[in-house]
């Protein structure tokens, strides 16, 4: 019941948010499509060789998976640097449910207010280029869910980090061009690249949304697989995670900045 | 009625806080380590109102961090409610709550009313069940006219009173405040302190104040604990430390000059003696090891041949005694 409460409380909060920096949250929106179009439109000019078959369906899905996986692990980051910045941040410990919990319960918030942004910027795009793709939800959730669990405990590993090291803006970069890297992994060529983070689910979500495959109809050997990627590195996180937040205890450094 | 978040009353007679054998060393590299506490112990119940005094680095912060978990002792124990706070983190936290950082531990651009809805949601309390307290907590607190407005634009006295109203919608046994005046005018800290007052009259929360305004402690609390370089040097009621100083500081005025030998026979019998000239005057300030010594003192004076205009005992305050102990650890 507890948790429960704690989740609505910071989903509403999150809400409110967005709400009072409305012109940050639609400015957000504009510069995301403003990157799409500069890519379908740079992506067009390479001729029919791209345009033809699925290669622009596919930039869209890819460029989605990747425009949502940057935000889901620069949120919690962002969070916990800019709290800390502000002097809220030990309040945030002094929760009886655990900050992971807490934590969690931003990322779930989160998570809900970039599904509404996907759908928005999706429908725009779709609009823009002229290619519809495959909307079937019950396959999409899923799968969104599978993929971007890796960046979620990317989240968390920055999240912990900055708890210790409380600027790290330039892992930031590194890590949003990273993630292009594992959006486009050629894991037709190399099979052990489907271990990569983002990587197979993306090839499954572009199966469901351009080829209109349901989920049971994937291949359940990569759909077990970018199961189990996904939870290993969001495990991964939370470990990373945890450990940074006893080493910042022993420090002493949760309210630093 | 005050009572936990099982809706069980509050019992007065097992200690809220249990700090035991407390120490907290800070490893730096390439440097000696500190040693911000070192084997502090106390125990606090319901309705106390304790003062934590201390100079800078006294250790005062780090006590009330690791009493909520935020910083992780070298050794001691620590209990919330017979809960330990690095063990069960989580079931003793859901007796404590603070304000460590004043007005910047609330959200600037949320309302005084979300904030205290986002912070009760934290702590697992449905603001639906929680609603008439916290209004009663906004009109006690005179924030209830601007409640709905953003922070940003409130002065940083209403900011840091939502703050406190953000710890005490809680509800919980025991509330730290680290500095709760701090940066706030005369009269917005009046209002804080008298409003701290009503509520440990109200007997059933323990609070424990940080600050280095003497006057604050002395104004609001009973019980006062002095820690000087991570050690608690005095843990006394405030009454009984001011009475410690009272019953033997004189100020003392002379009708003229002294003679020349009187500064030399009183140092004999008094401490911290100070001698000054106001006009034809004299002004003697002392501190006797009892209060006999003052015949002896008077028997001085007047075989020196001089007249006394006036004996008072000194009145000393928070910050006197403070000192005093600190110095010299007359009170420990």
């Amino acid at each position: 019941m507890n948790r429960w409460v704690v989740l609505r409380a910071v989903v509403a909060k999150s809400i409110i948010e967005l709400r009072r920096y409305v012109f940050n949250t639609i400015s957000g929106l504009v510069t995301m499509y403003v990157v799409f179009l500069l890519l379908f439109f740079g992506a067009r000019s390479l001729g029919p060789a791209f345009s033809a078959g699925t290669g622009l369906e596919g930039l869209v899905v890819g460029y989605l998976v990747w425009m949502m996986s940057i935000t889901a692990y620069q949120d919690l980051a962002h969070t916990i640097a800019n709290e800390a910045e502000v002097g809220t941040l030990e309040q945030l410990f002094l929760t009886p449910t655990g900050f992971a919990w807490m934590g969690g319960s931003y990322m779930i918030g989160q998570f809900l207010v970039n599904l509404l942004f996907t759908a928005i910027l999706l429908l725009s795009m779709m609009l823009t280029s002229g290619r519809w793709l495959h909307l079937d939800l019950v396959s999409l959730l899923p799968l969104i869910l599978i993929t971007i669990a890796a960046s979620y405990g990317f989240g968390f590993i920055l999240g912990g980090l900055a708890l210790v090291f409380k600027r790290i803006q330039a892992l930031f970069q590194i890590l949003t061009f990273g993630l292009v890297g594992f959006v486009a992994a050629p894991i037709a060529q190399y099979a052990w690249m489907k271990l990569l983070p983002l990587a197979l689910g993306n090839q499954l979500l572009k199966r469901v949304m351009v080829d209109g495959l349901r989920i049971w109809e994937l291949p359940a050997g990569d759909l077990l697989l970018a199961t189990g990627v996904g939870l290993s590195y969001l495990l991964i996180g939370v470990l990373i995670f945890g450990y940074c937040l006893r080493a910042a205890r022993n420090r002493g450094m949760l309210g630093h900045y | 009625m005050l009572v936990d978040m099982e809706g069980a009353p509050v019992s007065r007679e097992a200690p809220v806080l249990r700090i035991d054998g407390l120490s907290k060393v800070f490893p730096r590299r390439g440097k000696p380590p500190v040693r911000a506490v070192q084997d502090v112990g106390l125990e606090l119940r319901a309705g106390e109102i304790v003062g934590l005094l201390g100079p800078n680095g006294a250790g005062k912060t780090t006590i009330i961090k690791c009493a909520l978990g935020l910083i992780r002792p070298t050794a001691g124990d620590i209990a919330i409610c017979d809960h330990d706070v690095h063990t069960r983190h989580g079931q003793a936290i859901q007796h404590a709550s603070a304000v460590l950082e004043g007005a910047r531990n609330v959200y600037w651009r949320l309302t005084a009313r979300e904030n205290i809805r986002f912070f009760t949601g934290l702590h697992g309390l449905d603001y639906r069940s929680n609603r008439a307290y916290c209004e009663g907590l906004l009109e006690r607190f005179g924030l209830a006219d601007r409640a709905n407005e953003p922070l940003i634009n409130l002065s940083t006295g209403m900011r840091q009173k939502v703050a406190v109203v953000s710890a005490l919608a809680k509800r919980t046994q025991l509330v730290f405040l680290d500095e709760p005046t701090l940066g706030l005018d005369v009269e917005t800290s009046l209002e804080l302190r008298s409003i701290l007052r009503e509520l440990a009259a109200e007997g059933q929360r323990a609070i424990v104040v940080s600050s280095h305004d003497m006057d604050v402690i002395q104004d609001v609390c009973r019980r006062v604990i002095i820690l000087k370089e991570g050690r608690v040097v005095a843990d006394d009621t405030v009454e009984s430390l001011l009475g410690l100083f009272r019953t033997r500081s004189y100020h003392l005025v002379l009708r003229d000059g002294p003679s020349p030998d009187l500064a030399g026979r009183l140092g004999a019998v008094a401490t911290n003696l100070s001698l000054g000239r106001r006009g034809a005057q004299t002004e003697l300030n002392f501190t006797l090891p009892s209060a006999e010594g003052l015949y002896t003192v008077i028997d001085i004076v007047r075989q020196a041949g001089a007249v006394i205009e006036t004996i008072a005992q000194k009145e000393p305050d928070l910050e006197e005694a403070f000192l005093r102990v600190i110095r010299g650890g007359d009170a420990a």
